[in-house]
């Protein structure tokens, strides 16, 4: 019998048969389940549950809110932070206004409460309580002065107690929180409600797409024209993430796949186009980079098809540059020995070769100065994923 | 030990005053938050609160303080800052101005003390007196 794989995306269901890919546009009003079994009730009805393999970044990232002690400093860092990790913000709260801030109607993944520096204490108090109260949340974490930590621990069940993102000079420091959120963001992936009735359909375990991705690239120059070092850069419709060579990096960095040589490092996600905005507007480069594309900012505004090919264009330019040297925050790649980049995901069906081909010139020109650039290689068919499940099987039962 | 929040407001990047005053502050044994040059009024109020500051005290040297500082009032009363001691200093002016003239203005926008092309440690000394009196 064949294997049936499947990649639940946050905006395409992708299907893999023997006979070949088919893609499925999501229907938002369904839960994942109803609507899989809606579109692929025919293909799932020929295969057991032991031969159906579901992979997921549907729903990826986490919705956030964010209780803070001031704009410039508390929600400010905060916000930076969760951005950094791939958290959705739904909404601010300035802790003096907070009797009369809204309640979020939703379940919030995880509340951010932040104020004062280390050494000043009762700044949270009973309206903080009364507030939380009245909303649903998963996880909470509690990254303010040390002082009234004792206090919050004692009346928030199962608060999480972190360091202080500000630091006593007012500066931010983002290691604990940022870790915290992005574990918890990996967590969540593959624990989602939605996606755990899709245990209905298979007898496998399922993954998240970005570990499934990794562990296709040790399998990825057999494949496809790629010469190592390589990177691969995953931009859907709710995530980005990139895999690369572990050729690319000089730091001593433990593989969270387990697999030789390649590990595997998220950025962060653009689950809306808002995320994707804000990170572009704060690059040094965007300005002159829409020039280049013969467009103003005011496209970053725009609804239309044009836009949206400008908005990946963005995103490609704005992974590289988070790994470039510009970037210390996130781990440094050796872009310069760089020798193929290959993307996939959704960006592959909205650009063609020559729009890639235009931002990834743009890059190496305005921030690597060198005018070559690496070999291009557009996963068109969703294949990178594929090799990926099929990896979880003894090669004796592979199908596809 | 008493905490200053100090800066330089506005368009203003006269940084050398600004560190003249954070040491000046450190050698009379205040504890400085230093928010530097090109400040926004927002700012300052944002860190008084988040380190429960004493005294903010705002320089400018350019002389836009008049146009950065009027909403003083409206910011204070976002919070709760009956407590911080509202300080400005530096040349508070564009051309010819008296401190005398000055003082009632900046003072009708909320600030306590006002220091316009007064000495750095003649004020120092004035804010300290200013101080041990309101304890």
């Amino acid at each position: 019998m064949s294997k049936l794989l499947i990649d639940v995306g946050s905006t395409y269901v992708k299907v893999c048969q023997k006979s070949g890919i088919s893609q499925y546009f999501r229907d938002f009003k369904k839960d994942i389940y109803d609507d899989l079994v809606t579109k692929c009730g025919d293909i799932f009805s020929k295969y057991a549950k032991e031969d159906i393999f579901i992979c997921s970044s549907a729903n990826g990232g986490l919705s956030t809110l964010i209780i803070g002690l001031t704009n410039s400093f508390s929600l400010k860092f905060a916000q930076n932070i969760a951005f950094n990790s791939g958290i959705n913000i739904i909404d601010t709260v300035l802790y003096s206004k907070i009797e009369e801030s809204k309640y979020p109607a939703e379940l919030v993944d995880v509340v951010i409460v932040v104020g004062g520096i280390d050494g000043i204490g009762n700044v949270f108090d009973k309206r903080l309580l009364d507030y939380l109260q009245n909303i649903r949340y998963s996880n909470i974490v509690y990254v303010g002065t040390s002082q009234d930590a004792g206090f919050l621990s004692m009346h928030i069940p199962a608060l999480k107690v972190l360091g202080n993102i500000i630091t006593p000079k007012l500066h931010i420091n983002e290691g604990e929180l940022k870790e915290y959120l992005t574990n918890l963001y990996q967590a969540d992936i593959v624990g989602k409600e939605d996606i755990k009735h899709l245990y209905a359909l298979t007898a496998n375990q399922i993954y998240s797409t970005p570990y499934v991705v990794n562990r296709s690239l040790s399998q990825i120059d057999a494949n496809f024209d790629v010469v190592n070092p390589f990177i691969v850069i995953d931009i859907g419709g709710a995530t980005t993430d990139i895999h690369y060579s572990h050729d690319l990096v000089r730091d001593n960095i433990v593989s969270e796949s387990g697999y030789d040589r390649l590990v595997f490092k998220k950025l962060g996600v653009y689950k809306s186009r808002e995320t994707l905005i804000f990170a572009a507007k704060n690059n040094e480069f965007v300005y002159e980079l829409l020039a280049y594309l013969h467009v103003t900012e005011n496209i970053l505004e725009e609804e239309s098809e044009k836009a949206l090919r400008i908005l990946m264009q963005l995103s490609i330019f704005l992974v590289l540059y988070k790994v470039s040297r510009l970037n210390p925050q996130y781990v440094t790649l050796h872009l310069e020995l760089l020798e193929t980049i290959v993307l996939t995901g959704g960006i592959t069906k909205v650009l063609v070769f020559e729009e890639v081909e235009a931002i990834i010139g743009f890059f190496y020109k305005k921030v690597m100065n060198i005018h070559s650039i690496p070999n291009i290689v557009m996963d068109f068919d969703y294949a990178i994923w594929t090799i990926g499940m099929e990896d979880n099987e003894p090669k004796e039962q592979k199908c596809l | 030990m008493m905490k200053v929040v100090t800066g330089v407001v506005g368009n203003d990047i006269h940084v050398v005053a600004n560190r003249l005053i954070d040491i000046s502050l450190q050698a009379r044994g205040f504890e400085v938050f230093n928010l530097g040059v090109n400040t926004s009024l927002e700012e300052f109020i944002d860190a008084a609160v988040e380190t429960d500051a004493d005294i903010l005290l705002i320089s400018s040297l350019n002389g836009e303080a008049e146009g950065w500082c009027r909403d003083l009032q409206f910011l204070r009363s976002e919070y709760a800052l009956k407590d911080v001691t509202f300080v400005i200093g530096g040349n508070l002016a564009v051309g010819e101005a008296k401190q005398s003239d000055l003082a009632p203005k900046y003072k009708s926008y909320g600030f306590d003390l006002v220091f316009h092309q007064v000495d750095l440690n003649t004020g120092l000394d004035e804010i300290e007196r200013y101080m041990s009196e309101r304890s």
